[in-house]
């Protein structure tokens, strides 16, 4: 794995060594070193793994020298007009003149001193020039997602999962890449890209090498490798297992293994050479400088992955009981304008309105929208939006002073340029739009005056303004379910966006962006039923996803009821 | 900057006129040089500013028909070591052996780091726009990730993560169009 042994000689090193020569730790010690996060011991094996390895050393130049490149394109790309221009302004429609930024400037530190020694003021001045042009104030936030959907095994599940102190955590449906994989209690399922499936608990560290290796460094794991996956190498002290296609226990602790095979056979491979098949019902344990030994059988606990199951469905279960009863009370809450939660009832074509007192005028209707799994598998419905033509149709009458859009929603894909979520059909005065940018971003918007043309896009419905928020989806969140609010609060002359119950953006609502009485009237969910221009990429906007609970408010809430909202609805496993 | 240069004036001047041009056409070549053997650009700034004074102070030891980057590469690495020794209890800072075979070492390779800038000036052209504009901005000085990431509602680790893979990808392709497709 390890890249060539070139002689170190005094000349030029043969161009040879590339990055991916290099092994995934080696790689992460690169990347953390850079980024200044590498922790003390890597960074001791790092030094020392360089003085004998001229491969690491030729890669490492090479990746230091890239980073100081892109510090120097950055600088470029700052100083020339348009280097950093920001798709956030990206309207709807072209924006009004004038219209202030919608994302937050971002500050820069002030200059930072530099020793100026007489005969270098040549030197200061040119940072300094460089710095007051970054310094002007334009430079805002741009687009920053990207599809990233690399990697080679997926974290499917997790079971009262906590991590470790200096670590993100990861989500249920995360993609996992060449990394360490830490976990301090609880239970993680990963799959791997090959097939193999790995049952781990905490505390455990295990180095993912590919979708073929992994490197159990701690923990306890259990591996179920299906004949596809033959041949998945799992490092275990002083020893390296091979699976012949079998279900096997492997637990570290403090350097010592113990490994066991449940079903099939595995080959163990000791670092002196030696090898060794054990199958079914037979156990090693790996002692670090020791030859392998057999040991008995059944005394060491492995995750199982059928507890497992059961403590899941138990969770979710618990889980939706709680949701249950929140949506209860919610839907007595006189603030709410309407309420669903796309709950299939037989063959029924229509998903009902949940407020109370009954509105049975509100009934949602289904028109090619599929039923199809919620956010807990095996006891809620939801809707899915995938096809074209799918949509939920709705007929809201009245007036009112403000909106609070609140769902849940499981993004597949952002196919369309504008995704919809909730949105008037005519787009009339008053009328609003609620929907997703293939960007990421969300949007809301409701029409200030259809009589009026909207200066600079002639062909556009009215006078209105989109609020955007900054990118809160990328392809790596594909399939994940997650919260999604939007207030439109005339009162306060405000707009703001949230995410899982966070606020990811607010925004003022100008005075001649101003209006006070909001209207639905025909809209639906999932789509929009009259668009006004026929250029298919701008007029088709079903959702590719679904969406399995929805709450309109004619009030503003505030973040506080936004978080509790989340909170009540949420599923602890995600 | 290095058109009309003045010729009337003394020659202390036009050493130093000298000095400029050189130091200002190498200085991007020699930051990258020190970046490689210290932990952060602002470390490789400060021991530039260090190397500049030294090189100007021993200007007239320079022979103008030599090479002036390996020159000055000597000058900055002694000044890194120098400003190793000062830091040294800073945990990332290279081990005294380390720093000088890198510094050897790259040395010997500055024609590369040339060839890899133009590689990486034609990488990033052809990355998709978004992902330029996001490796760009983070790479601004002044700008931290983790605001960046709060700002784009998604978690700081998450955005490391998409950096990471941002620059790896830039340097595979920056080794792909370097390097030879055989391995040796």
């Amino acid at each position: 794995m390890r890249g060539g042994k070139n002689p170190t000689t005094g000349t030029r090193l043969m161009n040879s060594a590339r990055f991916n020569d290099l092994t995934p730790e080696e790689q992460d010690w690169l990347d953390t070193y850079l980024d200044g996060t590498i922790e003390p011991d890597d960074f001791a094996s790092l030094q020392d793994r360089m003085l004998e390895n001229p491969a690491l050393r030729e890669v490492m130049r090479r990746y230091l020298a890239l980073d100081s490149f892109l510090q120097n394109e950055s600088l470029d790309a700052a100083e020339s007009p348009g280097g950093a221009a920001s798709p956030w302004l990206d309207q709807e429609t072209p924006p009004v003149v004038d219209s202030a930024p919608a994302g937050k400037i971002i500050r820069f530190p002030k200059l930072v001193p530099i020793a100026a020694a007489a005969g270098l003021a040549f030197l200061l001045g040119t940072i300094v020039m460089q710095w007051t042009s970054r310094n002007d104030g334009s430079f805002v936030q741009t687009d920053t997602e990207e599809p990233s959907a690399q990697g080679f095994a997926v974290l499917e599940r997790l079971f009262e999962a906590r991590w470790p102190e200096n670590s993100a955590g990861h989500r249920e449906g995360t993609t996992l890449g060449a990394e360490v994989f830490q976990l301090a209690s609880g239970t993680a399922e990963i799959q791997f890209f090959s097939g193999a499936t790995m049952t781990v608990e905490g505390p455990a560290e295990i180095l993912l090498r590919s979708a073929w290796e992994a490197d159990c460094r701690e923990g306890s794991v259990r591996m179920q490798v299906p004949p596809a996956a033959r041949g998945f190498k799992l490092q275990a002290p002083s020893t390296e297992i091979i699976d012949l296609g079998t279900e096997f226990g492997l637990k570290v602790r403090d350097g010592k293994g113990h490994v066991e095979v449940f079903d099939g056979e595995i080959e163990v491979r000791h670092e002196d050479g030696e090898k060794q098949l054990v199958t079914k019902g037979h156990a090693l344990g790996l002692l670090p400088d020791q030859p392998v030994a057999a040991v008995k059988t059944g005394e060491v606990n492995f995750p199982n992955r059928d507890q497992f199951d059961s403590a899941a469905v138990e969770q979710q279960r618990s889980d939706f009981e709680r949701w249950t009863s929140h949506r209860d009370s919610l839907a007595r809450d006189d603030r709410l304008i309407a309420y669903y939660t796309f709950d299939k009832e037989g063959n029924s074509p229509l998903i009902p309105n949940l407020t109370l007192p009954p509105k049975p005028g509100l009934d949602g209707a289904i028109i090619l929208a599929e039923p199809v799994a919620g956010r807990w598998p095996e006891l809620k419905s939801a809707l899915e939006f995938r096809r074209p033509g799918s949509r939920v149709r709705v007929n809201i009458p009245g007036e009112y002073p403000a909106f609070t859009f609140a769902c849940w929603v499981r993004i597949d894909s952002l196919d369309r340029w504008y995704n919809a979520l909730f949105m008037g059909d005519g787009y009339e005065t008053g009328e609003p739009h609620w929907q997703i940018k293939n960007t990421g971003q969300m949007m809301l918007s409701v029409m200030v005056d259809d009589s009026k043309p909207n200066p600079g896009a002639p062909n556009d419905a009215g006078f209105h303004r989109v609020y955007y928020s900054p990118p809160m989806w990328d392809l790596s969140m594909s399939g994940q379910w997650m919260h999604l609010a939007s207030v439109f609060d005339p009162m306060n002359r405000e707009v703001c966006h949230y995410v899982n119950g966070k606020q990811i953006h607010h925004q003022e609502i100008e005075d001649r962006f101003f209006i006070e009485t909001l209207r639905i009237g025909n809209a639906e969910i999932g789509n929009w039923g009259r668009p006004f221009r026929e250029d298919p990429t701008w007029a088709i906007r079903n959702l590719n996803g679904r969406m399995d609970e929805l709450a309109i408010f004619q009030v503003a809430l505030s973040p506080p009821e936004i978080a509790r909202l989340y909170e009540q609805s949420r599923s602890e496993r995600r | 900057m290095e058109n009309d240069a003045p010729t009337d004036k003394n020659a202390e001047d036009s050493n130093y006129e000298l000095f400029v041009r050189r130091f200002t056409h190498h200085e991007p070549d020699l930051r990258r040089f020190v970046r490689s053997l210290l932990p952060t650009h602002t470390d490789a700034d400060e021991v530039l500013q260090q190397t500049a004074i030294v090189i100007w102070r021993k200007f007239d030891q320079y022979d103008p028909d030599t090479n002036f980057m390996k020159w000055a590469c000597v000058i900055a690495r002694f000044e890194s070591l120098a400003y190793r020794r000062k830091m040294a209890r800073d945990r990332l800072v290279f081990r005294e052996d380390v720093l000088e075979l890198m510094a050897d070492e790259g040395m010997e390779e500055l024609d590369s780091r040339n060839l890899e800038h133009d590689a990486l000036e034609s990488c990033l052209l052809a990355m998709p726009e978004k992902q330029r504009e996001l490796i760009t901005l983070a790479y601004t000085p002044g700008v931290k990730v983790k605001e960046l990431a709060e700002e784009a509602g998604s978690s700081a680790a998450a955005f490391y993560m998409r950096l990471k893979r941002l620059r790896r990808q830039l340097m595979e392709c920056v080794e792909a169009k370097t390097q030879p497709q055989e391995p040796a």
